[in-house]
Order: structure tokens, then sequence, then C-alpha cells
């Protein structure tokens, strides 16, 4: 592994959260993820760049059991979360998505008050024992979701209502609700402008204390700014996975190169 | 998929990083003129050519700004990664280190303005001649690695900077040596050994652009430091002052 001199370097490093190995996805004949094995750490904010139908989206969607609810989809290989496997029989993929929470690409507020729809998951997962309880969660929510100065006055106004970068920090607040260890996020800022992209990158990078954070993005610049690692998928394939800082400045793979120059797309 | 980069889908992302490699190498071009014409100007004591040389500076300081400006502005808009960053990069710090050895001719081809005016000394403007000639070809192939992306040519540039320092010893000694037969010596030496020193330093310039190079092609920078053979320059108990005093 490392040589001696080195390890003091690594001390820092966070445990592993996700480890996925030989990970195969299929959409009926269609093979989408090919092999791939990735170790994703703790307290990290990890992206998922490449371009459209390289099978991020799908991978991600592999770690909270998504792909469950499609009928032609079939995961094959092993996925853990804290040395668990989650594709196991005996777990409840409802408790699974409590624990690895995940925000879209739309900002999808249920068609409830600002309150109800923080308070919704704690509710169903019996995180609450009584209102007093249930306020301080909702509150907590959204002061994590960093919306909580803009709704203080109207938690009872309906979700909708809000702007597009307010409703989807108020999403994340949701997932944060429930106290997950996992928060997935797929492209969660491409709805949105550059002020409210900039609160979400802002919430994101602090959500990294607590959380392991997982992006799927189609801004380069973007997983740049946010994220500590970085993984190239390409046709499939995990091309590359590696340090940011090393992917942006000195690729090892020509393929992810000539992505995130702008040669191919 | 091949292992070569294709073109950009922006066209004109290609365009802006052609763009400042293009001046790159016409301040090249300007700045290995520069070195040659300041030492013939000093061999052949031709103060129109010195001249050319002093004034001709201005052009280089100007591409080195214009470069500058039109880099910030490829980062600015463009946000390089990766090879385009390290292009961006190279060039900027290839442009002050090109800015540098304009400013060494510069004041090579002001020596020469004074030292026109005294007697010879010996054969040392021949050989400052052959050293700027020397520093000059370093330049040139510096140039043609970057172009040609040619790791193996730069590391060869660097390797070469070694006679360089090795002639600028030598001369060293040779102008120690004029200046303990006859102190009327002293003023032009002391002028030369400052051209000497000049030459010198470009190749210093010369090693850090091909070190750019090196950078550009594989992301990394030549690792080893190299060796400091002669001390002649370093090191007092080295001077010929003491083999006079037969110790």
């Amino acid at each position: 592994m490392y040589d001696a001199p080195n390890t003091e370097l690594h001390v820092t490093q966070n445990d592993i959260k996700i480890a996925a190995r030989k990970v195969q996805v299929y959409y009926g004949d269609t093979h989408a993820i090919k092999d791939v094995d990735v170790d994703i750490e703790d307290k990290t904010v990890t992206a998922f760049i490449g371009p459209s139908g390289c099978g991020k989206s799908t991978f991600l969607r592999c770690i909270n059991r998504m792909n469950d609810t499609i009928d032609i989809c079939r995961v094959e290989g092993d996925i853990q979360i804290d040395g668990e496997d989650i594709y196991d029989k005996r777990v409840d993929p409802v408790q699974l998505r409590a624990k690895v929470g995940m925000v879209f690409q739309k900002p999808n507020p249920f068609p409830k008050s600002i309150y109800d729809n923080i308070a919704y998951g704690p509710k169903i997962h019996g995180l609450a024992k009584n209102k007093a309880d249930l306020d301080e969660i909702v509150e907590k929510a959204l002061r994590r979701g960093a919306i909580w100065d803009e709704v203080k006055d109207r938690l009872h106004a309906p979700g909708t209502g809000l702007s597009g970068g307010q409703q989807q920090r108020l999403c994340i607040a949701r997932a944060v609700a429930t106290e997950p260890e996992v928060l997935l996020m797929d492209e969660p800022c491409s709805a949105l402008d550059p002020i409210a992209t900039a609160q979400v990158e802002e919430l994101i990078d602090e959500l990294k204390q607590n959380y392991s954070v997982v992006i799927v993005t189609h801004s380069m610049q973007q997983a740049a700014r946010v994220s500590q690692k970085t993984a190239f998928f390409h046709l499939g394939h995990l091309v590359e996975y590696g340090e940011t800082g090393k992917i942006f400045t000195n690729p090892e793979d020509t393929r992810t190169e000539s992505y995130i120059t702008g040669r191919i797309g | 998929m091949s292992d070569e980069l294709t073109n950009h889908i922006a066209s004109a992302f290609d365009r802006d990083l052609e763009g400042i490699q293009a001046q790159i190498m016409k301040m090249g071009g300007l700045a290995e003129v520069a070195i040659m014409q300041a030492a013939t100007s000093l061999e052949t004591r031709d103060e129109e050519l010195a001249q050319k040389v002093r004034r001709g500076d201005a052009a280089i300081d100007a591409l080195e700004e214009a470069l500058n400006e039109e880099a910030a502005r490829v980062i600015a808009l463009r946000a390089p990664t990766a090879t385009d960053l390290r292009v961006v990069l190279s060039v900027m710090r290839m442009s002050s280190n090109l800015e540098r050895i304009g400013d060494l001719s510069k004041n090579i081809a002001k020596r020469t303005g004074v030292l026109i005016q005294m007697q010879p000394i010996g054969s040392t403007a021949a050989s400052l001649r052959r050293m700027a000639r020397e520093v000059e070809l370093m330049l040139s192939d510096a140039l043609d690695a970057y172009i040609q992306r040619d790791e193996a040519l730069a590391l060869d540039v660097i390797e070469r900077d070694r006679d360089v320092d090795q002639m600028y010893n030598t001369l060293f000694r040779e102008f120690l040596t004029f200046m303990l037969e006859d102190p009327r010596n002293i003023t032009a030496c002391m002028h030369l050994h400052f051209i000497a020193k000049n030459i010198e330093r470009m190749g210093d310039h010369v090693t850090a652009i091909s070190e750019q190079v090196v950078f550009l092609t594989s992301g990394r920078k030549p690792e080893e430091a190299r060796v400091k053979e002669d001390r002649t320059s370093s090191d007092a108990r080295l001077s010929p002052e003491l083999d006079q005093d037969g110790e």
C-alpha cells in the first residue's frame, strides 16, 4: 500500500461508507452498468460525472434501491453500506431509503404545507413522540436545509408556493429530516438559477460534516466546486475515480480528460 | 477511442488556446533573435545592432502583457481544466521567462555600448557569442519541444544547461586572470562578466521553459534537482588568486 512516511498524510482519510463491488445493472437486455467497483467515503462529497446515458444516475439509484421500482431493471453485484449488504432479502427498502435520503433534479415538494413536507417522513418512521418533538425535528431540518429564516413565519403556507431554489432546499430539508446517513442528489441544481445554485452548494458543503453526500451533476464546474472525490462514468463503466483536484488538473484516462475539457459529450 | 485528444466541441475554445500558443511562439522567436543579436553586436562591435536590441525589448514586453491578459480572459470565460489548464498556466509562466530573457539581452546590449569604446579583452567576446549561441539553440529546441509536446527533447535541453554553466565558469576564471594581469582590464572585465552571467541566467530561464514543457505533457515537474558540479564561482578556495600565491 503506502510507504511509511505517507501514512501520516492519510490519517484524515474518512471511513468507507458505501462499498460497491462488481455491480451490474440491466434494463431488459441493455447492460447499463458494467462491473463498477467503488468505495465512497463518509463525511465527503462525491461527485458522479459523465455524459448523458453513461449510467451515473442509474448507479446512484442503486444505492437506495430506487431501481427496484422499475420492473425490467435487474441489479447484480454487491453494494454495502457500513458493511451491510443493502440487497439482502431481509433489508426493507423503505427503511433503507430513510437511511439513504434522495434529492431529485426538479424540486418536488408534496402539495402540502411547508411544515407537513418536513414532518411527513419523521411521522411515518415514528421518529417523533409528540407534537413538541415534531416541531423540533421540523425546525432542525429546515435549519439544516438553510431555509428556516425564509419560511419560519409561514410554516403552514403550501410548499409549492416557494421559489424554485427555496423548494429545492425544502426538499433537501425533507431528506435530512429522517436523519439519514447518506444523501443522494440527482442533479439537484439543474433547475435553479446561479444564486439558488450557490445556496444549495453552500448547503452541500455544510451537509458533508454529517453525511456522506453523493451528487450526480452535469456541471463539471459544480463537481469541481463541491466535491472532494469525483467519479467519471462512460458507457456504463466507471472510468476513473479519485480526488477531485487531481481529476480536474491531471486525469489519468484520456476519456476523462476528453470529457472534462469539453471534447466528447 | 484513440489516445490523442481531439478538438473541443466549442471550436472557439480551440481558437483561444491556439491564439495564446501562437503568441508565446512569436515571443520566443523575438527572444531568440534578441539573444543572438546582443551577442553578435558585442563580438562585431556593432553599436547600431546593439541599439536595435535595446529598442526591440519593448515588443517582447508588450507581448507578455497581451499574453497575460488573454490568458486571464481564457481562464475567466472558459474555465479550462486538465491539459487545457496546463496550456494556460505554462504559457503564463513561459511568458515571464521569455520577458526576462528579453531584459537580459537588452542589458547585454547596453553594456556592449560601453565596451565598444574599450580595448577588447582577448577572445572573450567570441566565447560569449558561442555561449549565447548555445543558449539560443536551447531556447529554439525548448520552443519546438513545446509545440510538439516532446518531453524527451525538453529533458535534453535541461541537461544541456550544464554545458552553459560550464562555459560560464570557464569565462569567470578567464576574467579573473585578465583582471589580475592588468588592473586596467577591470572595467571591461566587470562588464563582460555581467554579460556572461546574463547569458548563464538566460540558460536558467530556458531550463524553466523546458520544465514547463514537461509539466504540460505529463502534469509533473521534472523531479531531480540538478547537482552543482563546478563551484568556481561559489567557493572562495577555488579562486585563481590563490594559484598565483603558490598555494
